[in-house]
């Protein structure tokens, strides 16, 4: 658009304002704008993004539940003790500079692969919840997270990349596991809950940062716009 | 506590001691003695397992031995247990013996010892020495924790709530830098060694199933270790155990297990059943009953004992009982009803057979309306019932219980079944009211009646029949039939004298009649409306027993008096009744009720008794009277509101107060000082009369300015005051100007509207067109000298300075002889005639000129017909011309053609004179007598104008055309 608001003489802002009207209202004219074909694998990102961020929202109010039920000091806010059992669970935890070098398909598969584990364990977890509330709860968050890594999947596939082959014999399986302590167990819990928090919050940036990256660039709106005199 | 417990464990080391060497030397070491000693710890259970065997038992020998067994923690002085233990042993035995440590084994080390004796039996010489103490057996669960910083023991525990608890916890940090919580409460421990302390948990209690947590950070490394504490609730006994059968098969025992104990990864709460004559148990599936099969025939009596169980404790009840007492039957089945007529039915039921010569005891019950109907019946097999006496079609629940007869324990639960009486006909009239309008000798009855209530109506009303009879006229009625479920209907009668029944028809029959007298008596409009006041149970309406015999009362009321219909509700009393409380849940605050109370007379003729009027609760006046302002004076004014009805208000009217504000703020006698809702301070004056709606308020300062408002009030109190209505007091000087302009101002108009009424004649005393020679002062001034009549000019003073003759071509109708001529001008029309005419106005002898041309008729009716036959009276005098222009207008109009438009032998014009002779007022002599002329009488004037020919009355030209020519003639020789 920027072409257009050139044209007119330096100073008259009615001309700036009469030229952006009409672009405006050509807008809808504008081929590169008005694609009926493909869309892309941009909606589905969209839509994985949305997921990413109801799912924030929903394990808000159920770690609430959980940590309450495991009782104090593990609903505490400021309770952060170290990560000692659970070295199973994918660690959301990344350098930044590693972070940003990824690729869109390693970001992807490592999404892919958190939530596979993640899913898992969280089974494990309503396995073990003693309230049928809590059950019904984590019950419908597992189906959440199923549903999102089937978007995952979805986007992955529209750009073209392969899902990830579990290795033989490390299909993410619950199991009871060595015989833990109770608190261990909790503290175990406890874990699952954050790493799947900080893998949320992840996620969003992620697609977030996908989906701008997907977006069609705005030199061709240019293109278009300058080819039809503007 | 430590150093006590160290002490006692020395002091006890000290003594074994001394009893071991006492032992040695008193006799020789024994053969018996333990060996093998193998000491392991149970972490789960934190317990320690002994093993031994002992040695020099020989092949078959079977010994009772007992073991004193020591423990000691972190030092083998430390002694902190010794026990005896007792059994048998065999040759190469294996023996066994646990302790639970209270401390955690992980806590601190530990060591075992033991020694055996042999049990002196009966026939056996002397008593056994102990054998010598093994040495110390060391458990160090310690060597084999990992390579952490910090632990907590024990790692999970189950425990009952209100035990205590330690748990301790292990650094391997130099630095005492370990600090633990007990859910979020900080704890601090007891040391037992450099890097061991100590926490004892004191009558722990249950927090949540997930457990208690206990855990404990090291600052340097974060590191984080607990443990969780199960608390289980204590087991209860079971309460209120109890057993019973149905069918002898079986027997269902049932309880009350109280508090549940189980715990998610703890579950251990559980019951058995023992009976003690069979010795059989059964494991109770769950915890809160249990079913025993029953063997056939084989056992009458039982005895039960409920054991409950858990982790930590046994609870057990006893419950002993002969079977056939603990019968609770099956429920009845296959209930029916037969022979249902409209006031019976017959309850038919089906029981379970329980076993040979059972009989059970069967309640049966029939609900309808409110009402139960109960009878106990003894059935075998088939149960029945009949009931009698019941409503017609009526709703009803008949159901059924059963128990045993002989020994009754339990009710069986009912067993039940729906159905309706047949249909009766009705058994009341309805109740039934009127409203009667009359008009012009006619009456409009509104009929009113109610729904007979189910137990009168006796199936579904169908309809209601009107009839209408006279009581004076012709004999005969009407009938009319009003579908149910109408409420009532409008009936016109012509004359009042009525009587109507209405009956109430159901699909069987119809019900008594209800009868009412209708009678156009007007004594009902006398009654006053007194008012009537509300109470907490509704309105009590109250009156004197009337003269008459009365067989009832009625009052009557409308719910909603404003509508239309206005819901009229009636309630009956009887006749020895005087008041009545009228209730209402349509009752309003607000709204003003009428009620009117009705004698019924044994003839069933309602006549008023008398009304009353009220408000089931009264609200402050809605609207506030329009008050205007009279007799506004310099130091008063009125007050009035008269338009203002205080029937329609929401409450009595008690008066009104009235509120002045001035910004003097003093007030005037009769007022009060107050303080008005917008906090200023103003006067208020109260009346108490509702119809008083005048106020003068007087003492006022002149050209000073007050502000007032009228506000009513009732029994819940004044209106809102809203608005003050402003009111500027009048300067006194203005009001006495006012006294002086105003009867000026009312004088001056008179004088106007009198002048213009008498305009005319204003105007021809004072400036007249053509003076009168009679009144002019014109005359006084000639003859100064003359007397009375001094007006009166003489003709023979007159000299006619011109004379205009016509000229008349019919030459027979108007001969001019001596006529001179007057104008050169021939054009001209002129008169053909001159009449001489007698004045009316005038009583004295006067002659006026008239021309009567303009109109035919006025001979006959004009003022001067009369005198058109004396034309021969000589004219005497002449009078002053008149302005005759006014008159003459309208009538050229009229009547005055143009030249142009007469007809040709017609045009010739009469002419008349404006001087006239005067003659006789006396009309009636004219004729007879012709007057003489005389010159002192008055000569008047009279319009003149010409008229074509034509237009005028043959005889009147006839009559007048030789006469006044001839007098003009001799007048104007004379």
């Amino acid at each position: 658009m920027l072409p257009a608001a050139r044209e007119p003489a330096a100073g008259d802002s009615w001309g700036i304002i009469a030229c952006l009207c009409t672009v405006l209202w050509h807008l809808p004219a504008v081929p590169a704008l008005n694609r009926t074909g493909d869309p892309g694998p941009g909606p589905s990102i969209q839509k994985t993004y949305d997921l990413t961020r109801y799912l924030e929202h929903q394990l808000r109010t159920l770690a609430g539940t959980y940590l309450n039920y495991l009782g104090p000091p593990f609903n505490e806010p400021d309770f952060n003790p170290p990560r000692l059992g659970a070295e199973t669970l994918p660690r959301a935890t990344v350098n930044l500079e590693v972070w940003r070098s990824l690729n869109d398909k390693l970001r992807l598969t490592q999404n892919y692969e958190a939530y596979s584990h993640l899913l898992c364990h969280l089974r494990g977890l309503n396995r073990q919840a003693a309230a049928a509330e809590l059950r019904r709860s984590l019950a419908h968050f597992c189906t959440s997270l199923q549903g999102l890594l089937g978007s995952i999947a979805g986007v992955m596939a529209a750009l073209g990349y392969p899902l990830p082959q579990p290795l033989p014999g490390a299909e993410p399986a619950w199991a009871p596991g060595p015989a833990h302590s109770d608190f261990l167990q909790k503290m175990d819990d406890f874990w699952l809950l954050k790493e799947l928090q900080t893998w949320l919050w992840r996620s969003a940036k992620d697609f977030n940062r996908l989906k701008k990256k997907m977006q069609p660039p705005a030199a061709a709106v240019t293109l278009h716009l300058e080819a039809h005199g503007f | 506590m430590a150093p006590l417990a160290a002490l006692q464990a020395t002091f006890l080391s000290a003594l074994l001691f001394l009893g071991t060497d006492c032992g040695k030397a008193l006799s020789e070491p024994s053969q018996l003695a333990p060996e093998s000693l193998k000491v392991s710890i149970n972490t789960s259970q934190q317990s320690l397992h002994v093993q031994w065997t002992v040695h020099g038992l020989a092949y078959d020998e079977e010994l009772n031995m007992v073991f004193q067994i020591q423990i000691s923690r972190m030092t083998t002085f430390n002694v902190i247990w010794v026990e005896n233990y007792s059994t048998t042993v065999a040759w190469k035995q294996v023996l066994h013996w646990r302790w639970d440590s209270e401390l955690p084994l992980e806590c601190t080390t530990h060591f075992v010892r033991l020694r055996g004796m042999v049990v002196e039996e009966a026939g056996t010489p002397g008593p056994r020495p102990w054998s010598n103490w093994t040495s110390w057996e060391e458990v160090d669960a310690q060597k084999s924790l990992g390579p952490d910083w910090l632990f907590v023991f024990p790692e999970e525990k189950l425990v009952e709530e209100g035990s205590n608890v330690t748990i301790c916890y292990v650094s391997r940090s130099h630095e005492n830098n370990v600090s633990c919580s007990l859910e979020s409460a900080p704890i601090l421990g007891e040391q037992l060694s450099p890097n061991v302390s100590v926490i004892t948990l004191n009558n722990v209690s249950f927090i949540r199933k997930t457990g208690t947590n206990f855990f404990c950070q090291m600052e340097q490394t974060h590191t984080v270790k607990g443990s969780v504490l199960f608390v289980s609730k204590v087991l209860e006994e079971p309460k209120g155990l109890s057993c019973e059968t149905r069918d002898f098969k079986t027997l269902t025992c049932t309880w009350d297990p109280g508090t549940d104990t189980d715990l998610p990864n703890y579950r251990s709460q559980h019951y058995m059943l023992f009976e003690a004559f069979s010795g059989e148990n059964k494991s109770c599936e769950h915890k809160d009953s249990c079913v025993w099969q029953v063997a056939p025939g084989s056992q009458e009596t039982y005895n039960f004992t409920l054991v409950a169980e858990n982790f930590f404790r046994k609870r057990s009840v006893n419950i002993a009982f002969d079977l056939a007492h603990r019968v609770r039957p099956m429920d009845p089945f296959s209930m029916s009803l037969k022979s249902v007529s409209a006031t019976g039915a017959t309850v038919t039921w089906k029981v379970h057979p329980v076993r040979d010569h059972f009989t059970h005891l069967c309640q049966v019950e029939l609900h309808g309306e409110g009402k139960v109907i109960q009878h106990n019946v003894s059935v075998e097999k088939d149960g029945q019932r009949p009931f009698s006496e019941l409503e017609p079609a009526m709703e009803y629940t008949a159901r059924a219980r059963c128990a045993a007869a002989e020994h009754f324990w339990k009710w069986s639960g009912w067993t039940g079944q729906d159905f309706r009486t047949l249909a009766a006909a009705p058994s009341e009239a309805p109740d039934v009211w009127r409203d009667v309008k009359s008009v012009l000798g006619s009456c409009n009855v509104t009929l009113f009646w109610k729904p007979l209530s189910k137990s009168h109506a006796h199936g579904e009303i169908l309809f209601y029949n009107v009839a209408v009879e006279s009581l004076h006229g012709p004999s005969g009625s009407k009938l009319f039939s009003i579908p149910a479920p109408a409420g009532g209907t409008e009936v016109a009668l012509d004359g009042c004298s009525h009587r109507i029944l209405v009956t109430a028809n159901n699909s069987v029959g119809s019900s008594p009649a209800a009868m009412i007298v209708i009678s156009g008596d007007p004594a009902d409009k006398e009654a006053e409306e007194e008012r009537v006041e509300p109470t907490e149970q509704g309105f009590s309406v109250s009156w004197k027993p009337p003269l008459e015999d009365v067989v009832g009362y009625v009052v009557d009321w409308c719910d909603r008096p404003e509508d239309a219909p206005c819901g009229l509700q009636w309630r009956r009393l009887g006749p020895n009744s005087t008041s009545a409380v009228i209730r209402s849940g349509a009752f309003r605050p607000g709204v003003r009720y009428h009620f009117r109370i009705y004698g019924i007379s044994p003839q069933r003729r309602a006549f008023l008794l008398g009304k009353k009027t009220g408000y089931a609760q009264e609200e402050v006046p809605s609207d506030l009277p329009q008050v205007l302002v009279h007799n506004l004076t310099s130091h008063s004014f009125t007050l009035s509101w008269k338009d203002y009805a205080t029937d329609s208000q929401p409450g009595f009217i008690r008066g009104y107060r009235v509120y002045l504000k001035s910004q003097a703020e003093q007030c005037q006698p009769e007022f009060q000082k107050t303080v008005l809702p917008d906090r200023s301070v103003g006067c208020q004056y109260e009346i108490n009369d509702p119809e008083q709606k005048t106020l003068v308020m007087g003492d006022l300062q002149p050209e000073s300015s007050y502000e007032f408002a009228v506000v009513p009030y009732t029994g819940a109190g004044e209106g809102a005051l809203d608005a003050f209505t402003k009111v500027t007091m009048p300067d006194e000087r203005s009001h006495v100007l006012i006294r002086i302009i105003l009867p000026m101002v009312a004088g001056l108009v008179v004088i106007a509207i009198l002048c213009y009424l008498k305009s005319r004649w204003m105007k021809e005393m004072c400036y007249p067109d053509i003076p009168d020679p009679y009144k002019s002062s014109v005359l006084s001034l000639l003859k100064p000298k003359e007397a009375a009549p001094l007006t009166i000019m003489s003709v023979n003073d007159c000299v006619p300075d011109a004379l205009e003759v016509v000229k008349k071509p019919e030459g027979s109708k108007t001969p001019f002889p001596g006529a001179r001529k007057a104008a050169p001008d021939t054009a001209r029309i002129r008169p053909d005639y001159i009449y001489l005419l007698p004045t009316e106005s005038s009583s004295g002898p006067c002659i006026c000129f008239e021309n009567l041309t303009y109109d035919q008729a006025a001979p006959n009716s004009g003022s001067c017909a009369h005198v058109l036959g004396p034309h021969e009276v000589p004219p005497s005098q002449l009078g002053l011309p008149t302005s005759a222009e006014s008159l003459l207008k309208p009538l050229e109009q009229n009547y005055v053609n143009t030249p142009a438009e007469a007809p040709a032998g017609e045009t010739t014009l009469n002419y008349v004179s404006q001087l006239a002779s005067p003659v006789s007022g006396d009309k009636d002599l004219l004729p007879a007598k012709p007057p003489e002329p005389e010159p002192e009488l008055c000569c008047e004037y009279r319009m003149q104008m010409a008229l074509p020919l034509g237009l005028a009355s043959p005889s009147l030209n006839e009559s007048s055309n030789s006469s006044p020519t001839a007098l003009l003639g001799q007048e104007y020789h004379g």
